[in-house]
């Protein structure tokens, strides 16, 4: 009896040695994220996982006076804080500013058991806080510094992201539809119930954010549509006119499918010098750390960029059961990774003359920070330097420290990008709660 | 030769370990099925049934895991070799199942094929356990008293 108990246990024991060496596998990142940043980023062979990499830092925000860091000769100041998870900012002719806070409308329904694991580790981070569905107007305080003005400018939204003004008409991409208001300059609130332009696809919300620029002409619209899954696991289905960049008639509200196979186009702006319109892309997840690198591409009238057959080109994705060559085969290969995991989440082409030269002419893009890889990625602002309408250099974190440096804690993380009226950079941090303004530095 | 035993801790344990213990047979039998339509469909709808199935199947075997074990390893009387073949099959399909409840936390085509490989051995092992007693015999209730 004795000796079987004996027996049991080195069993029961070498059971949960086993159990736990099989999960303290090293699943981090292999290689460094330098070689994933750039036209033609490594791609190492995808992996499948019992549990795929997952590092998510607690969000504690900001503590009194504690700030993300810039590179030398710029400077960075709080302008407004206490906002309801900020996502985007856009910057008015008067020189007001627009936040849109905001975040999912929390319609997906739980459908696998590891949808609860993940909303758990979600919350944890802060990117979970509860939106505002509102925009909220910032005006600078006359001869003061410190915080700006805040006004509940417009309210009763419904998980709104992408905010444009065309000449007195503002329009608002609620996660179902595009509205559209009377803007007066001046204003500080907007009262009327507005009209709806155009309707988006809204079942299951799993993207749920509706990125939208107006073309500079101001005759069409174009709007983001995130996928409504990682990699179609929710059957395709659901994912009619979705990862997608649609085009919606200003005139008429019409729409059409511009380009297809992006899987969250989460930030569209047009590049100055070609005029073509460019595109943030938060690629899939679950194969490995250093898969797949989020990008900026341009983006083609018709064309197709791979989800979910394929990514970056013609890297198959076998995840999907009813594979389909032919879409593969046209796959368009995106013109500049940004790396594994960074969450891309704003996209700023910068054409003001604040800060110093070597930031004028190129794209700011901030990454909103991994959940996917070991180490952390992204959380950080970048300068991605353009010359002739295409990215020329190495790319240069502008503004970090959003986590600790034992990547325990999460101080912010940073999403919409825009521009204010003296041509420094704003930044909306949905963890912070928080308006930030980067500008040169004082000589 | 069998000791009748009265004891009301052992009519509880053993009426708990009869209602529960049949439950997660079922649901790895039913975790088999899904998974093998999924494999040759593709329609997601079985493989997240299938998810949910052997995360229900794991959490009802707790208990009657339990109080197999404690009726075959610290029973006061001998216990036969087929109930100890039996208890070491449920272990190994317990811990397939719960490496199995992992691959089906993959998206999609993912989990095809090793959660098909992992249902079918789940199924087996307990299937086993199963003939190995009745070859023997041995009724569920007997396992504290034989």
């Amino acid at each position: 009896m004795n000796k079987n108990k004996h027996g049991l246990l080195s069993v029961l024991g070498a059971a949960v040695v086993s159990s736990l060496v099989l999960s303290g596998c090293d699943n981090g990142a292999k290689l460094d994220i330098s070689r994933q940043i750039g036209a033609n980023p490594s791609m190492p062979s995808a992996q499948n996982f019992l549990m795929p990499p997952m590092q998510v830092p607690a969000g504690v925000g900001w503590k009194d006076g504690q700030a993300p860091k810039v590179v030398s000769g710029l400077n960075i100041e709080k302008i407004a804080s206490g906002l309801l998870h900020p996502r985007q900012v856009l910057a008015l002719p008067n020189g007001d500013i627009l936040v849109v806070e905001s975040n999912g409308p929390g319609q997906e329904a739980v459908t696998t058991p590891k949808q609860v694991i993940a909303g758990i580790v979600k919350g944890r981070s802060g990117k979970g806080g509860k939106g505002g569905n509102r925009i909220t107007l910032l005006r600078k305080k006359e001869g003061t510094a410190g915080e700006w003005e805040k006004h509940v400018f417009l309210e009763n939204l419904h998980s709104p992201f992408g905010v444009q003004l065309i000449g007195d008409t503002l329009y608002v991409a609620n996660t179902g539809n595009i509205m559209k208001y009377h803007y007066t300059p001046g204003d500080t609130k907007i009262s009327d119930p507005g009209t709806e332009l155009a309707d988006l696809p809204d079942t299951v919300n799993h993207h749920w954010t509706k990125a939208l620029v107006a073309s500079p002409d101001g005759k069409k619209l174009y709007v983001g549509v995130g996928s409504n899954s990682n990699i179609a696991e929710n059957s395709l289905a659901v994912e009619y006119r979705r990862a997608a960049v649609l085009e919606v008639d200003v005139e008429s509200g019409a729409s059409r499918i511009f380009a297809s196979g992006i899987r969250n186009p989460t930030g569209l702006q047009f590049e100055p010098k070609s005029g073509k319109l460019w595109t943030i892309v938060n690629e899939r997840d679950e194969i490995g750390a250093d898969l797949v690198p989020d990008y900026m591409t341009s983006v083609q009238d018709h064309g197709f960029y791979g989800w979910p057959y394929s990514y970056y080109g013609q890297n198959v994705d076998t995840r999907v059961k009813q594979q389909r060559p032919d879409l593969v085969a046209k796959a368009i290969k995106p013109d500049f990774a940004l790396g594994s995991h960074v969450a891309a989440l704003g996209l700023w082409f910068y054409n003001g003359n604040n800060l110093p030269e070597k930031y004028r002419g190129g794209a700011f893009v901030s990454e909103h920070g991994s959940w996917d890889r070991t180490p952390l990625s992204g959380y950080q602002v970048v300068y991605v330097p353009f010359e002739n309408g295409k990215p020329s250099g190495p790319v240069e974190p502008i503004v970090t420290g959003f986590h600790s440096a034992d990547e325990k804690n999460l101080y912010g993380a940073p999403v919409g990008l825009a521009q204010d009226a003296q041509g420094a950079l704003l930044i909306a941090d949905d963890v912070g709660n928080v308006i930030w303004r980067v500008s040169a530095a004082k000589q | 030769m069998r000791v009748e035993n009265k004891s009301p801790t052992f009519k509880v344990a053993s009426a708990i370990f009869n209602l529960l213990n049949p439950v997660p047979f079922g649901l790895f039998v039913a975790v088999m099925i899904f998974d093998f339509i999924y494999a040759n469909t593709g329609e997601v709808l079985w493989v997240k049934s299938a998810a949910w199935l052997v995360s229900l199947g794991l959490i009802f075997a707790i208990v009657p895991r339990l109080i197999n074990l404690g009726f075959v390893w610290f029973g006061k009387n001998r216990t036969a070799p087929a109930v100890k073949l039996d208890f070491w099959l449920n272990l190994v399909a317990v811990v397939t199942a719960l490496v199995n409840a992992f691959v089906h936390s993959r998206d999609a085509y993912a989990a095809i094929p090793d959660a098909l490989w992992l249902s079918i051995a789940t199924v087996a092992l307990m299937a086993i356990g199963r003939v190995v007693l009745a070859w023997q015999n041995i009724g569920f209730k007997e396992f504290g008293h034989e």
